[in-house]
């Protein structure tokens, strides 16, 4: 008996697909600083499942297989031609414009993962690449990442489009086929099902559920009063004397956070501290002084750090962090009423929003605005 | 057992004891000392009405015009924690009798009479005035 139906897709291919369009969503939305730890998350779901498709590529079921889609360029030219005259025949696996499509998909989504390792390696100090190359390459690849990031969302367009257009032409739909599997015969082609392989499918969604688990288990398996902390920063000094003295009315910020000519002032101008009078002894200003020129943000330790340091024209000393160019540009979004509520108390109070501020990271990803208790909105 | 058990209860109690009386020790000798101290700079007998209402006296600020005491950022409420006007740092309770930590250090408390009366009346206290305050904070 012939069925009228044929499984064209075999499942690893459709869970492939539809793994890629979530991840793909899901990064971008999460694209923030703030999501960072499951923008990272999504961007290894999405580089594991683009390498899954290369080996499927070689071993999968016959249209998952790039020799039965990949067509010489005429031959997509030409089917092009047709198309856009609305006569195109109709394929069941790729059509050969199509094949090439996803090629350039598959290696885009390549480069923005390897342009997103980088990104994370050089600019946060994090991941497998961590400070592989100086901090100076960092705004490249992140720009590159991206464009790249940008140059696949306008495939994906035109991808639609083509989908839309072909489903249109030959009274079908495209996106179901993708969700079921199964297309209507054609006489003139192959007519058997494509094996299912859902072990393999299973086995792919197996590996991608376990890995966010471990991804996350810091926030299932966190407890204590400190909050849950997805990335860690370097090890950072610490100085028991600059804690006490220097956090008895503020955090006692990181001296990796400003110059060390700005520390010098600040503790020589110490009777005169934005109109307090630190009344503190020489002593113990030249130990607090020994502990922040070593500390001071000069050694970039941290990308906090970096950028303050790179934002301060040579010529000047600021005494804030809170004036330095690179600060104002991070926090410019922020509205001002913001900074006068009572949970936040003003620009100087990192610790309300930077739940790593003590530590002197200021990682992506342990930030947050915190709630406004009247109406629980969040301004961001 | 029940003997072991006995005398690490004693012990327990002992070493509570003991630490219990360095604190008070340490406070009232920090606090007997510094009096001693002022008295030396000029201060007459310490009255503890006179610092209580020191300390809730309201000062407006020349400058800013703001209303400032010791009470903005200590609160009115000894026992209760405090916040700092200026920065929204938590403040320990003031009471000695909720936190031990409080007045044992000279230094400290010569520190933040220092930066405190300079910020909230303008100048720096007069023995008199240290010595009042300190004997009211004292029996809190
Ligand atoms: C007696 C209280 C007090 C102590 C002690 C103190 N500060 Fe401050 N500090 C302040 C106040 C008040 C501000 C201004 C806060 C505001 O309104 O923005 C400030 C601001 C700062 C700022 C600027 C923050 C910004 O806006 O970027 C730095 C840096 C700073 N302090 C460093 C220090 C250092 C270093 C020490 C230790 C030597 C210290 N502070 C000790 C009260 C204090
Ligand atoms: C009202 C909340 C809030 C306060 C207070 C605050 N920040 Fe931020 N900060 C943010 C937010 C939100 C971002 C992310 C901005 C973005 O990238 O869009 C940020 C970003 C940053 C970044 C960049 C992190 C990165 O890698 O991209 C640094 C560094 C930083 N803040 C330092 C500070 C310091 C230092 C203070 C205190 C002097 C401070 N912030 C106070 C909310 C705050
Ligand atoms: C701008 C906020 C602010 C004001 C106003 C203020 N204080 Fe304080 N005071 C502090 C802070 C912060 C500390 C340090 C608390 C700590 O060590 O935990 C402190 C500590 C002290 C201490 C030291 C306590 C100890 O542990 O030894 C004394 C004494 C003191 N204040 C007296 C005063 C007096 C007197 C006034 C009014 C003239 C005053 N304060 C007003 C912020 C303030």
């Amino acid at each position: 008996m012939v069925s009228s139906k044929l499984r064209v897709w075999d499942l690893p291919t459709r869970v492939f697909h539809w793994g890629l369009v979530s991840s793909y969503v899901a990064a971008w939305l999460l694209r923030g600083d703030q999501y960072l730890h499951l923008h990272v998350l999504a961007g290894y779901l999405f580089f594991f499942l683009l390498l899954f498709r290369l080996y499927w590529g070689l071993a999968g079921s016959f249209h998952a297989r790039f020799s039965s889609f990949i067509r010489p360029m005429p031959e997509a030219w030409e089917y092009l031609k047709k198309a856009a005259g609305g006569k195109a025949p109709r394929h069941l696996g790729h059509n050969p414009a199509g094949g090439w499509a996803v090629l350039l998909l598959v290696s885009l989504g390549l480069m923005i993962s390897i342009t997103g390792l980088l990104t994370l390696g050089v600019e946060e100090g994090h991941g497998p690449l961590a400070g592989i190359l100086e901090r100076e390459w960092a705004a490249l690849f992140h720009a590159s990442h991206q464009a790249l990031a940008w140059a696949m969302l306008s495939m994906v367009g035109l991808h639609l489009v083509a989908v839309f257009r072909e489903s249109m032409l030959h009274r079908e739909s495209l996106p179901l086929a993708m969700l079921t599997g199964y297309k209507r015969t054609d006489t003139r082609a192959r007519t058997e099902n494509v094996q299912p392989h859902a072990a393999v499918a299973l086995a792919l969604l197996g590996v991608m559920l376990g890995f966010s688990l471990w991804w996350g288990r810091g926030y299932l398996l966190h407890s204590g009063n400190e909050p849950y902390l997805p990335f860690s920063g370097p090890m950072l000094s610490r100085n028991a004397l600059w804690e006490e003295e220097c956090g008895a009315c503020h955090l006692a910020y990181h001296p990796s956070l400003l110059p060390r000519r700005s520390w010098n002032r600040l503790l020589t101008q110490q009777e005169n501290h934005f109109s307090e009078d630190l009344y503190l002894d020489a002593g113990t200003i030249s130990r607090l002084r020994a502990y922040a020129v070593t500390g001071e943000a000069g050694n970039t330790v941290t990308e906090a750090s970096w950028k303050i340091h790179n934002s301060i024209p040579a010529a000047k000393t600021p005494v804030r962090i809170t004036e330095t160019s690179y600060w104002k540009n991070k926090h410019k979004d922020i509205p001002e009423k913001l900074w006068t509520r009572s949970n936040i108390g003003g620009r100087h109070n990192c610790t309300a929003c930077h739940l790593d501020a003590r530590q002197g990271w200021f990682e992506d990803g342990a930030m947050r605005i915190p709630f406004n208790g009247k109406n629980m909105t969040r301004i961001m | 057992m029940a003997i072991k058990v006995n005398r690490r209860m004693m012990s327990a109690i002992f070493l509570v004891g003991i630490s219990c009386g360095l604190i008070v020790t340490a406070q009232a000798s920090a606090v007997q000392e510094l009096l001693a101290e002022y008295g030396k700079e000029g201060a007459g007998k310490y009255n503890a009405v006179n610092g209580e209402n020191l300390w809730k006296r309201v000062q407006v600020d020349a400058k800013t015009g703001q209303k400032r005491s010791c009470v903005t950022c200590h609160t009115n409420d000894l026992r209760k924690p405090g916040k700092h006007a200026r920065t929204g740092k938590l403040i320990k309770p003031m009471a000695p009798s909720v936190n031990a930590d409080r007045l044992t250090d000279k230094k400290k408390i010569e520190k933040w009479f220092h930066r405190n009366c300079k910020w909230t009346l303008g100048r720096i206290c007069t023995p008199q005035e240290k010595a009042d305050i300190l004997a009211y904070l004292a029996n809190q």
